[in-house]
């Protein structure tokens, strides 16, 4: 399969849900069979395309930026060409690898997790139309399509959000995504249009060029990045967007693993990767993405030293680790924000599928009430504790490498380092607390301990490989192992070759970081497992800050008071307009006054005689009236 | 033919004939028995009658078509009437009267 | 005031007054009575038309045959019983319209310019003259006209026949059952 047929790939897990979603119930069993093939088939053939674009890479070296395949899709002369295409560079295939591989391996733990559920073919159907369109997002050319393709992920995050629909939680956090989402979706609309009115072309390469070329005026194109990146802040949940991510865990926990940590989530860093020549054409660019992502990363991580709910933590983790990608991408370093996205992709679903374990076992989500689960379930223990150590940045596994760059890179922006600095003990805190209180110490609900098992092989497989991955997929960093692979002068050449960047190390920042991951460490182990008493007495000290963490600084707070005040106010005016002028007048306006016409000409009809007859000769007489003044 | 000198110009009897046909009109619209509307229809023909005999002896005598015509509104006339007092006759036995205002079965 | 234009007067005012008897008065009897004035009156304006055939006509058929079929009509729906409202249901609205058409039509005639002697020239028109255009050139009509009156004739008997045979046994007009429906 070469790249150019990489078009393919998007087909087969859309097949899949067109077959689950009209014949789901009638096949043996619902038809899970059909989609994990049709996913596993995508990421096997992704290899071959991977094979293919290593080949380019070698024969053509620097000049090569990407094949490009297209077909015309809609034609109006002189006006809009639209074609309908794949893009596949080495942004596209780093992608392709991390949406097939994690896609593939949910599928199989959702076997295990999923089983018995009520809804599980339409899950099934939902998953495999999800994996379409993401794979459609990182390989479209165009705005377009990729737009397209952007909507149809954040249908399918909705519909599997709510996939519990008989809870009210379910259903509020699924519309609270989405509509969370589409604020930013329209933004991105909008700055789609306008780049597209300004230049002509809505081909993404096209776009680059003719701004790189200088042909869109400055306060519209500054106007139209601005609202691209709305749109990545909208999918990929920075502030002050972020809202709808911790509520989003209302959904089973493989989709949380799928969508709202490895691939979802992630399009928004993507879609500023691919359009990031147009944010450091535009003044002020990077430091908006770098400024947005310092916020989100710091107020995530407060949060998630506070929250109970073991999912809860891990999805502010992600907002954690979303804010550091977006913080490399705001100085400029492609390569640093893909490596951790590729690494953060593998650890962080590991974390949710090892807790979704943990919860599939004992039926409990919250961490106070769990706790001393090694000894019924070590396995799941281990592993789920190796992702917790390479989120926080234990060295030599994934996180740190990726970590690690994105440092480096922070190098000039000194603000910015320093409070990237601070998050890593922070991180590294919550992390381990959030293993202790559930693995370590002393069990606080026996009933949840007693239902505590190893999981199933279907979701033993998964997470062993994720394991495996979360402990090798740093070692990309090193040209050596790239060059193994087949990507000559290493990934970081691969990964953005508009601006190559080749890891660079600092040992300076190495030592440092790893100091302040260990004092993190240790610090978690001291407070949550020697002083067990220790974070209750921080709370009491620290109240107000306690307060403003649990209650998540407010915002939902104020988002539910803008949207009770303002919106819904605006909305029973349109309400009252549209049931009294739209309806009552105008539509049942007319047919009223038909019926009153008719009503009052329904007295002509007497049925009498002289009626009639003076109806004739009234005609007869004004008929004459005319002829006589015709005449005079 | 020789020709007679009256002293009565011919809009003498047309205005008769207007007027008669007008107080036909107004008969017609208003009686309720349906032979006495029957009535009024006949003064209306023969107003017209006088106003075609008159034309045809003070226009046009030659061709004597007023006067013919004259004739056959009379014949039709006749027949008319005929026609529909059997059919007043008819209503009048199936509904027990002949006031055009009670039957009024031609409506919604 | 000619001897000719008085009698013309006479016969119209009988005409008209008679025309109004027809339209006006509350009992029907007295409405054909005044009908059979009002044709005379016809009658009448015919002969100072010169065409006393026709005028013979009238009385014969018209005056004669016709205003007899109507009062037996009368009599066979008893309408001298029931006196009639001399308050039509509509009459304002009828009386306006009458009035605005006779108005127009007099007015119409007044000033129009007719052809001919407007003086007052006749011509009297031998009958036989009309019989021979009668006979020869109005031959079909002549056929026509007395086809219909042939079908009127069979149409009549037949829709005012009475098809069950109990008239025999209605001893009196009184017992006759209103709206029965006779099949």
């Amino acid at each position: 399969m070469n790249m150019q047929d990489a078009w393919v790939l998007p087909l087969l897990p859309a097949a899949a849900f067109v077959v689950l979603a009209l014949f789901g119930p009638y096949l043996p069993r619902r038809g899970d069979f059909l989609a994990i093939l049709a996913i596993g088939a995508t990421f096997v053939l992704t290899l071959p395309i991977i094979a293919d674009f290593t080949d380019a890479l070698a024969m053509q070296g620097e000049e090569f930026v990407g094949v490009a395949n297209s077909i015309r899709w809609l034609e109006v002369p002189g006006q809009l060409e639209l074609d309908l295409g794949i893009h596949v560079d080495g942004l596209t295939v780093v992608m392709l690898v991390v949406v097939s591989f994690v896609a593939f391996m949910v599928q199989v733990y959702s076997l295990g997790y999923m089983k018995g559920d009520e809804r599980y073919g339409w899950y099934y159907a939902v998953i495999s139309l999800f994996a379409a369109s993401m794979i459609a997002l990182v390989l479209a050319d165009n705005f377009l399509l990729l737009y397209f393709s952007w909507e149809l992920v954040g249908l399918c995050s909705y519909l599997l959000i709510g996939h519990y629909n008989h809870l009210r939680s379910a259903a509020e956090a699924s519309k609270k995504a989405f509509i969370t989402t589409r604020i930013g979706d329209v933004g991105l609309l909008i700055g789609i249009i306008l780049l597209w009115t300004e230049t002509g072309t809505m081909n993404i390469q096209g776009v680059i060029e003719a701004a790189e070329a200088g042909a869109i005026g400055d306060e519209k194109f500054t106007a139209a990045v601005v609202l691209l990146f709305l749109g990545a802040m909208g999918k990929s949940a920075q502030f002050p967007f972020h809202v709808w991510l911790p509520d989003a865990m209302e959904g089973p926990t493989p989709v949380s693993a799928l969508i709202h940590a490895a691939t979802m989530v992630v399009a928004g860093v993507y879609l500023v990767a691919r359009t990031l020549p147009l944010f450091e054409l535009m003044s002020g660019g990077t430091e908006l993405v770098l400024a947005i992502g310092l916020v989100t990363t710091f107020m995530s991580a407060g949060m998630g030293l506070v929250m109970t709910d073991i999912k809860r933590v891990i999805a502010y983790s992600t907002l954690n680790s979303l804010g550091l990608m977006f913080v490399a991408l705001g100085v400029g370093s492609p390569a640093a924000a893909m490596l951790y996205l590729f690494t953060h992709a593998f650890f962080k679903a590991l974390l949710f599928l090892g807790a979704g374990s943990v919860i599939h076992a004992t039926e409990q989500q919250d961490v106070s009430r769990l706790g001393g689960l090694w000894s019924k379930m070590p396995l799941t223990g281990a592993m789920f504790a190796i992702g917790a150590l390479s989120m926080a940045g234990l060295p030599f596994l994934a996180g740190f490498w990726a970590k690690d760059e994105i440092l480096v890179a922070l190098l000039e922006n000194r603000a910015a380092f320093a409070l990237v600095l601070l998050t890593l003990p922070m991180t590294a805190l919550y992390m381990a607390r959030v293993f202790i209180l559930t693995f370590l110490g002393e069990t606080k609900d026996e009933e949840a301990r007693e239902l505590a098992h190893e999981s199933p092989p279907s979701m033993l497989v998964p997470l062993g490989l994720l394991t495996v991955l979360t402990v090798v997929a740093g070692f990309v960093v090193f040209d050596q192992v790239g060059e193994a692979m087949g990507f000559p002068g290493g990934i970081g050449e691969v990964i953005y070759l508009h601006d190559p960047h080749a890891f660079e190390f600092d040992v300076a920042v190495t030592l440092g970081s790893i100091g302040l991951v260990a004092l993190g460490l240790l610090g978690g182990w001291y407070a949550y497992a020697v002083r067990i008493e220790l974070p209750a007495r921080m709370t009491a000290t620290f109240r107000p800050v306690h307060t403003l963490l649990v209650n998540k600084f407010y915002m939902d707070d104020l988002y539910q008071a803008i949207i009770d005040r303002i919106i819904l106010a605006i909305s029973r005016m349109l309400a009252w307009f549209d049931r009294n002028v739209v309806n009552d007048t105008g539509i049942d306006g007319p047919a009223l006054a038909t019926g009153f016409a008719a009503y009052l000409t329904k007295f002509q009809q007497t049925g009498k005689l002289p009626s009639y007859a003076l109806a004739i000769v009234i005609g007869i007489v004004a008929l004459a009236c005319v002829a006589f003044s015709l005449k005079v | 033919m020789d020709t007679v000198t009256q002293q009565i110009p011919l809009e003498h009897f047309l205005v008769v004939s207007a007027i008669v046909f007008s107080i036909g009109i107004y008969g017609v619209l208003t009686r309720r028995n349906a032979v006495l509307i029957l009535m009024s229809v006949e003064l209306m023909l023969n107003a017209a009658s006088i106003n075609m005999v008159a034309f045809a002896a003070y226009t046009s005598p030659q061709v004597m078509t007023g006067i013919i015509f004259a004739v056959f509104i009379i014949t039709v006339a006749a027949a008319e009437v005929g026609l529909a007092l059997a059919i007043i006759l008819r209503i009048f036995r199936n509904r027990g009267t002949s006031n055009v205002d009670e039957v009024n079965q031609l409506k919604w | 005031m000619t001897v000719a234009q008085g009698i013309f007067f006479l016969i119209a005012a009988l005409f008209v007054g008679g025309s109004l008897g027809v339209v006006l008065v509350r009992n029907a009897v007295y409405a054909a009575l005044f009908l059979i004035l009002a044709l005379l009156a016809v009658a009448g304006v015919y002969i100072l038309l010169a065409s006393e055939f026709l005028a013979l006509v009238q009385v014969l058929i018209y005056a004669g045959a016709v205003t007899v079929l109507l009062l037996f009509a009368l009599m066979l729906t008893r309408v001298g019983d029931i006196p009639e409202s001399m308050v039509g249901t509509q009459w304002p609205i009828a009386a306006v319209a009458s009035t605005v058409l006779g108005g127009l039509l007099v007015a119409t005639v007044s000033t129009s310019d007719w052809p001919g002697d407007a003086e007052g020239m006749i011509t009297r028109i031998p009958f036989e003259q009309v019989g021979d255009a009668l006979f020869r050139q109005w031959a079909v009509p002549f056929e026509i006209a007395s086809l219909v009156l042939f079908i009127a004739l069979v149409g009549a008997i037949i829709l005012a026949r009475d098809e069950d045979d109990d008239e025999d046994e209605r001893t009196s007009p009184e017992s006759a059952e209103v709206g029965e429906v006779t099949e």
